[in-house]
């Protein structure tokens, strides 16, 4: 690694932490990553090797951050170790949000910017979709902003395929429930596509409000959130929910006008949001409808 | 999620101007086949390689080989090895080997790949040199290649009969395993490789549709004309000296329908030393051709008995 020099620790990613750094001989600024895909008896690692492979060829999308290339070090005892090279944002979401909401110059986020933020967004999952990769940990956070030229990109991909989803990070720091799809907190084992888009409907919520939509500290607190503004589910609007593995009986709320939770937001974008947020995954507007909504029709497309 | 050659790309709807788009980086570059071509020694490495991964893979199906080659092309493409150290060779192709495996998720040990090959390598070279050959591919390790278009191609082929198709697509690839030995088909695309593998293939099992398939691939928004037409023609020299064994082969009633039963090269050279003329041969093939296409396979056996 003595080809870069670390400058400061930017993040915590869910697999490892995260480092800015310059390659010394370009001088260009990059992410490391290091992965704890650590080096077994027989070489590299099955499971890094395709999970990088696959996140090698998700990272030609202009919106999914770049994978620059690999590196290979060995560690202090001995041990070889991978690290992931990204390119290099210097801000992201969950940042961009705070700066709207607090510090010395609070103001809601430009309606365009949230509609090209959001648009952005369902275009870099729809390409991970298509490649048949689940992000399934999208929130602002992962979402790495280039303020200059209003571009945004997903980040931390991939390497969670062979996991499961995550609860904790491997420091024991919680991991956010507050974008988590219900059907996992239900813990329903087969999953898709639906997961992801869940996570877009409470990124584009908390674009508009600033806040999130669902804060919950616990999955049953973030399950409590969820149902009272939009009900609880029922097996009329979700076949199969009662018999999700962690269903039980909760208290019965009625579904509150989503409208009232994103009060500066059209019509067409509540409705867009409230596809985005349905119960019954099968139902849940996938990416690329998304991009065809009449939310968007405003946007001018030909630039992305 | 294991790599399927089929689908590199593991789709649950099938992407391929994703993967038209992508071929290109996933070639050996001009440079090197050009070399292949003016340059003995780099043959001949090529050649040791590629024999030494056929060998150390017998046990596999002929899949884990192809992409295990097609692995050791892009990686001689990137960096150059040096001659006369037999041991570097055997060791990129124990390398590629193994990333192929890992790639396709079978359950191997590393030693397995070394039993009867005389030479031992312990996992820290062996992961060293994988660590090469993937810095080199830059980790582009989903091959996409012509395997990735053969359903795409063969849904241009109007047929809704499922062994007739099932059929052109055993025989297309048979012909794209072979096609790797032959270094004038390494410059062209996967896709290419692969509308051609199956034009061949309709030609000889189907020729009532031959034309129609190729006119239906041609205007294929990918697909460029001229590189089709030219890979086309030397695949079918190659094929012309390939098929002429399993025709003669296939003259006996209980192989007559093992149509696409491989042949060795050396199986055709003994028919060229036999003294049978390529227009025998092709004449030979056309009427089995015709037969098949009928499939009529006890009417082709009493004729020739």
């Amino acid at each position: 690694m003595e080809k870069y020099e670390k400058l400061e620790k930017v993040g915590e990613g869910t697999y490892g932490k995260v480092y800015k750094a310059k390659e010394k001989s370009t001088g260009q600024v990059v992410a490391l990553k290091k992965t704890r895909l650590e080096m077994d008896e027989e070489g590299v690692p099955p499971t890094a090797l395709r999970e990088v492979s696959l996140l090698q060829m998700l990272s030609q999308s202009l919106y999914v951050v770049r994978l620059l290339c690999v590196e290979h070090v060995d560690n202090k005892n001995g041990k070889p170790l991978l690290y992931l090279v990204f390119e290099y944002l210097d801000t992201d979401l969950k940042k961009f949000i705070d700066s709207h909401r607090k510090g010395p110059n609070p103001r809601p986020l430009a309606p365009q910017l949230i509609q090209s933020f959001l648009y952005q967004l369902c275009k870099g999952v729809a390409h991970c979709h298509s490649h048949g990769v689940l992000h399934r940990d999208l929130k602002p956070q992962n979402l790495l902003l280039d303020k200059e030229k209003g571009i945004l990109k997903i980040a931390d991909l991939g390497l969670g395929r062979a996991f499961t989803v995550p609860l904790k990070s491997y420091t024991h720091e919680i991991v956010t429930l507050w974008y988590r799809a219900p059907e996992v907190l239900l813990g329903s084992t087969h999953y898709s596509t639906g997961v992801d888009m869940w996570s877009v409907g409470c990124i584009f919520a908390e674009m508009v409000r600033r806040q999130a939509l669902f804060p919950g500290d616990s999955e049953f607190q973030q399950l409590l959130h969820i149902f009272r503004l939009l009900g609880t589910p029922t097996e009329k609007n979700w076949p199969g929910v009662t018999s999700l593995r962690d269903w039980h009986v909760y208290p019965f709320w009625e579904a509150q006008n989503l409208a009232r939770a994103v009060p500066s937001l059209g019509p067409d974008g509540v409705d867009l949001l409230s596809k985005m947020l349905q119960y019954n995954p099968a139902d849940r507007i996938s990416a690329i409808a998304a991009m065809d909504h009449p939310y968007f029709d405003s946007l001018d497309k030909c630039q992305f | 999620m294991e790599f399927d050659l089929e689908n590199p790309l593991p789709p649950w709807n099938e992407n391929f101007p994703a993967l038209f788009n992508k071929e290109n980086d996933h070639m050996p570059s001009k440079n090197y086949i050009h070399s292949l071509i003016s340059s003995g020694s780099n043959l001949a490495i090529r050649h040791k390689i590629a024999s030494s991964i056929v060998d150390i893979s017998r046990e596999f199906d002929p899949f884990l080989p192809y992409l295990a080659v097609n692995y050791m092309d892009r990686f001689l493409s990137a960096q150059s090895i040096p001659d006369g150290k037999p041991w570097i060779f055997r060791l990129v192709s124990v390398s590629c080997i193994s990333l192929a495996l890992k790639m396709r998720k079978t359950e191997f040990s590393v030693s397995d790949l070394m039993d009867d090959g005389g030479l031992m390598f312990n996992s820290v070279t062996i992961e060293r040199m994988e660590m090469l050959i993937l810095g080199a591919l830059q980790w582009r390790m989903r091959s996409i290649n012509p395997f990735s278009f053969v359903n795409y191609f063969i849904s241009f082929f109007k047929s809704d009969d499922k062994p007739s198709i099932q059929s052109l697509k055993n025989r297309a690839t048979e012909i794209i395993l072979k096609a790797q030995n032959d270094i004038k088909l390494l410059e062209f695309k996967p896709s290419i490789i692969a509308a051609s593998a199956l034009l061949s293939a309709s030609y000889e099992f189907f020729p009532m549709q031959f034309q129609p398939f190729r006119d239906a691939i041609c205007g294929c928004f990918y697909v460029i004309k001229e590189d089709l037409q030219h890979c086309y023609d030397i695949m079918q020299e190659a094929a012309a000296a390939g098929c002429s064994a399993a025709v003669l082969r296939s003259l006996t009633p209980a192989n007559v329908l093992d149509f696409s039963s491989s042949i060795s090269d050396s199986q055709s050279n003994e028919m060229s030393e036999a003294g049978i003329s390529g227009s025998e041969i092709r004449g030979i093939r056309r009427q089995k051709i015709e037969h098949f296409a009928t499939n009529n396979s006890s009417q082709l056996s009493q004729k020739h008995q």
